[in-house]
């Protein structure tokens, strides 16, 4: 890995120390227990060596007979294993949307760039819960796929750091592949602008809940996908697909506003229904005060559940 | 408008770039990417909207810019008017624009026609030509004087009316004459408009147009013309039981060169029509119509003959005013010695009826002076002057305005208190019976009394013999008429007051003179009394152009209202000169100021005869005439103008370069205002 003239290393930009300091006071819970090799904060997703004894079933064939409760076997002249609830690490991957309709800016920050902050913050926060880092970018296909471990944050910075929208997305096919690919539960954390039906993105997505993942899905979009702030009548050009458009945005605006909260909602809706986490991130918020508000209503949430 | 180069209108096509650009690729050039259009294209639009010019302004600047610039490529010239040509071939020029505007020019639509000729050489001239517009008829007046202002000249056509006068050339081409070579023009040109009425012209009008100058004719005359016309009317008097009776005979004239069959012609008097009789006259020719007999009841009455209906109508009335003749009254003095001293007198004076004389023969001794009242002329035939009319009786009646003739004769004696009477100094009697006698060598022809003799074989005075005359010194204030041979004093003339007396120095019978058996003798006696009389033949009508004394007229000063044929008041107060000029033909009424609700006073007017002559001049004579070279070559280019050809048309006029320039500053202006909108469009964006 390459260190530029500062001395530090290629993405450690994204890890800004105002946002980490706001962050660092929260706790990132994983929602289901992850298994895993380092204790942490998680519930681990199996049973296994725990302290804390979770419940007795009837053993079965298979089991490893060292699990075997034998003080009760003396009582009941039984065979019962002793299942224990284990707190672990677990995989923290960032799916990445870098499709073109990312890099586009109205003039702040682009939608790659806030989504590259966004994911490198978590995955420092991930990597200090001693979670395992990984990252896979996309577009219409996987482009980089950085396996979760707990040595590749560095990667992760670097492949964020790289990133470039270059090609139109599609979310259905990668993630498809991807819900193939995951064989260990763990956090997704999605972050895309969602250009695609409501219904589409929900049959993308769903497979990755297959294994008991834990997806976080983060909508990014600028302020200008969001309020349409144009004035001069201008041709527009789908950053995916490169078709023009002429435009009349005086016309356009209130029928896009409406059009454009109507798809918010629904995704809202329907992220919610599938008990996946969802926010809208605008990238003239700042960072920080987006994985804040964030992370409160997460922990919000695990102390419901 | 012409165009050198017309192809290049092609280029109009480039007018589609602006709108292009305007429409579509002014949406092009500013593409904004966005990160998926998938929302906006769920929108419906209009098209009409997507599509629309938001610079309209600015669009049709570059239009009109691109437009300018391809009209200056196509050459554009503006095809002349002969006229113009003409101006176009060199300088300024001075312009005199004649029209007439007499009576005939109302045959069918000559006067429109001149008016739109006179409009056409007013459009001719340039910004620094000028023109003068010139109306004439019988006289000729400048309806505007040189200006360049073509609104002005076209407004003072559009003032400028039909008059009744008659035609006359030569006071409008002197005027122009006039005009034009008080110019400093560079060329000086007089356009004559007019239906070049031959009868305008009679060739000895002493106009001439100096080298120079040239005289463009332009005649809007109808070959052919058919034209009647009343133009005369006799009118004879008789008297049957105390009444007039008029007896009218019109004249008809055919002036064209068709006949003119069963035309009808009736006689209206004071609006009732009397009788209509048809006639038929042959091409250029006269035929006469006799009405019966009318009675004359009133003492004005208004009479109108009309006769057929043409295209030139002014002609086809004749207005005419009859009143009840006159009578001079007359007291012939005779000295009572008895013989027929006043045979021949009296026997002359009974004849006639233009005017009709009213004779009373009194001895000397039985004249008293009531005698005088009402009486036109006192005739002292070889007598004294009467006892009772001594003692300024006799001078205050010729004061008064009466006529005093004196004869002498064998019983003639002059008193010497009445010598102011009398013209000149009384001599002792002349005999000349010693030899042939005298006689009237020398007349006065001048004098009303010998005008009628002026004429050759208009009356023989030479073989009048006069044995005795008396002789007479005149006075340095008197008028001698008549001289005899010898040189003495055979007639005399004083006015005294506002009378006249005339002193005839031998008799009037055939004592001293067979002048009584003379044909000369019945005219020469009716001149003396009517001169005496200040008698004035009542005109039944009047020819447009004359003028009338009112105050002569009608001898009572009085303020007066005159009221045109057309309905024009004219006031004219006792203090005036009276003179009324009549310009109008129709009826003239004419009031007292102060009683105006009083029978008026009628006055007919007539169009002059010639006016209804419509036969043509050839306008190429009148214009040699004038010239004095009908081929020159100024009259031919303005009958013919050289032709400029379109490449000289276009160079002289340069209007290219205007548009040019127009399209130039019009792309300047263009691009600061889009500047501008620029400036302001990425503001907002």
């Amino acid at each position: 890995m390459s260190h530029d003239s500062r001395g530090e290393m290629p993405g450690a930009r994204f890890v800004d120390p105002k946002i980490l300091a706001r962050v660092g006071n929260l706790e990132l819970l994983a929602k289901t227990v992850v298994d895993g090799f380092i204790n942490g904060l998680h519930r681990a997703p199996f049973f296994g060596a725990s302290i804390d004894f979770a419940e007795h079933r009837q053993y079965v064939a298979g089991d490893d007979i060292r699990r075997v409760d034998w003080k009760l076997w003396a009582r009941t002249d039984r065979y019962y294993v002793k299942q224990y609830e284990a707190d672990t690490n677990t995989n923290f991957t960032v799916l990445f949307d870098i499709s073109r309709s990312m890099k586009f800016s109205s003039g702040g920050v682009s939608k790659l760039e806030y989504g590259a902050f966004l994911g490198a913050c978590l995955g420092y926060l991930a990597t200090r819960q001693r979670d395992r880092v990984g990252i896979i970018t996309f577009d219409e296909d996987i482009v980089t796929h950085v396996p979760p471990s707990a040595k590749h944050f560095d990667m992760v910075l670097h492949t964020l750091d790289r990133a470039k929208a270059e090609k139109p997305g599609h979310l259905s096919a990668p993630l498809h592949r991807m819900a193939e690919h995951f064989k260990r539960r763990g956090i997704l954390l999605l972050i895309s602008d969602f250009y695609d039906e409501p219904e589409a993105i929900l049959d993308a997505i769903k497979p990755l809940k297959f294994l008991g993942n834990d997806l976080i899905v983060f909508h990014v979009l600028d302020p200008q996908e969001i309020n349409f702030d144009y004035d001069e009548a201008s041709a527009f050009e789908d950053l995916e697909s490169r078709d023009q458009i002429p435009v009349v945005p005086q016309s356009f605006r209130d029928q896009y506003r409406s059009l454009i909260q109507e798809h918010v909602t629904s995704l809202r809706t329907k992220f919610s229904e599938q008990r996946i986490d969802y926010a809208l991130l605008n990238t003239s918020e700042p960072l920080d005060r987006a994985l804040f508000s964030y992370l409160s209503s997460r922990e919000k949430m695990m102390r419901v559940r | 408008m012409s165009f050198l180069a017309p192809l290049f209108f092609v280029g109009l096509g480039a007018i589609a770039i602006p709108i292009f650009v305007h429409l579509i690729q002014r949406e092009r050039k500013r593409v904004i990417e966005f990160p998926s259009l998938m929302f906006v294209q769920k929108i419906p639009y209009q098209s009409v909207r997507r599509r629309r010019i938001r610079h309209w302004f600015l669009l049709l600047m570059r239009a009109a810019a691109v437009a300018l610039i391809v009209a200056a490529f196509a050459r554009p010239f503006f095809p002349q008017s002969a006229a113009a040509q003409i101006a176009a071939l060199g300088g300024t020029r001075e312009l005199v624009i004649v029209l007439d505007q007499s009576a005939s020019m109302g045959y069918g639509d000559h006067w429109q026609r001149a008016q739109d000729e006179a409009r056409k050489a007013i459009g001719s001239i340039g910004a620094a030509d000028r023109a003068t517009l010139v109306l004439f008829s019988r006289n000729a007046e400048e309806s505007m004087r040189a200006t360049p202002d073509r609104g002005r000249l076209e407004a003072a056509l559009g003032t400028a009316k039909l008059t009744s006068g008659a035609t006359r050339y030569g006071p409008a081409l002197k005027l122009a004459e006039s005009i034009l070579s008080r110019s400093s023009q560079q060329r000086k040109e007089a356009i004559l408009i007019s239906d070049f009425q031959k009868s305008g012209w009679t060739g000895s009008e002493d106009v001439h147009f100096p080298d120079g100058m040239t005289l463009t004719p332009v005649s809007v005359g109808t070959p052919d013309v058919t034209n009647l016309a009343v133009p005369s009317a006799n009118f004879a008097r008789a008297t049957f039981s105390n009444q007039e009776r008029i007896t009218v005979t019109a004249g008809v004239a055919n002036k064209g060169g068709q006949p003119a069959t069963n035309v009808p012609v009736t006689l209206e008097i004071d609006g009732h029509l009397i009788e209509t009789k048809s006639v038929s006259v042959a091409p250029n020719a006269s035929a006469s119509v006799t009405f019966a007999p009318f009675t004359l009841a009133d003492p004005q009455v208004h009479g109108v003959i009309k006769a057929g209906s043409d295209n030139f109508p002014a002609d086809n009335t004749f207005d005419f005013v009859m009143t009840p003749s006159q009578q001079v009254s007359i007291l012939i003095v005779t000295s009572g010695s008895g013989g027929n001293d006043t045979f021949y007198l009296s026997k002359a004076l009974s004849i006639g009826n233009t005017p009709a004389f009213q004779v009373e023969v009194v001895p000397a001794a039985r004249v008293t002076p009531q005698m005088l009242d009402k009486r036109s002329v006192v005739v002292l035939n070889d007598t004294i002057v009467p006892p009772g009319l001594a003692g300024g009786a006799l001078k205050r009646y010729v004061e008064r305005g009466g006529g005093l003739l004196i004869a002498f004769g064998d019983h003639s004696a002059w008193p010497t208190t009445e010598t102011d009477l009398l013209p000149g100094k009384l001599g002792s009697v002349v005999d000349r019976t010693d030899g042939r006698g005298a006689t009237i060598g020398t007349r006065d022809y001048s004098h009303q009394v010998f005008e009628i003799f002026k004429a050759p074989r208009s009356g023989d005075f030479s073989a009048v013999r006069v044995l005795r005359y008396r002789a007479l010194e005149p006075g340095p204030t008197d008028r001698v008429i008549a001289r005899y041979d010898d040189g003495a004093v055979a007639a005399v003339e004083k006015r005294v007051g506002s009378g006249r007396v005339i002193a005839w120095t031998t008799s009037l019978d055939d004592s001293w003179t067979d002048l009584a058996l003379k044909p000369v003798y019945l005219p020469l006696v009716h001149q003396l009394t009517r001169y005496l009389s200040q008698y004035e033949q009542t005109s039944y009508w009047s020819t447009v152009g004359q003028a009338i004394d009112l105050a002569t007229t009608y001898k009572a000063k009085a303020d007066r209202v005159v009221m045109t044929p057309t309905g024009e008041r004219l006031r004219m107060a006792a203090a005036d000169p009276g003179v009324l000029e009549l310009n109008e033909h129709g009826m003239y009424e004419i009031r007292s100021a102060s009683n105006g609700s009083g029978r008026p006073d009628r006055i007919a007017v007539n169009l002059d005869p010639a006016e209804s002559d419509l036969t043509p001049l050839d306008p190429s004579e009148l214009v040699a005439a004038v010239t004095g070279h009908a081929t020159s070559t100024a009259v031919a280019a303005a009958e013919k103008p050289a032709e400029l050809t379109a490449e000289e048309a276009e160079r002289r006029q340069n209007v290219w370069w205007y548009l040019l320039l127009a399209g130039v500053l019009l792309l300047a202006a263009e691009m600061a205002v889009a500047n501008q909108l620029s400036r302001t469009g990425e503001r907002f964006t």
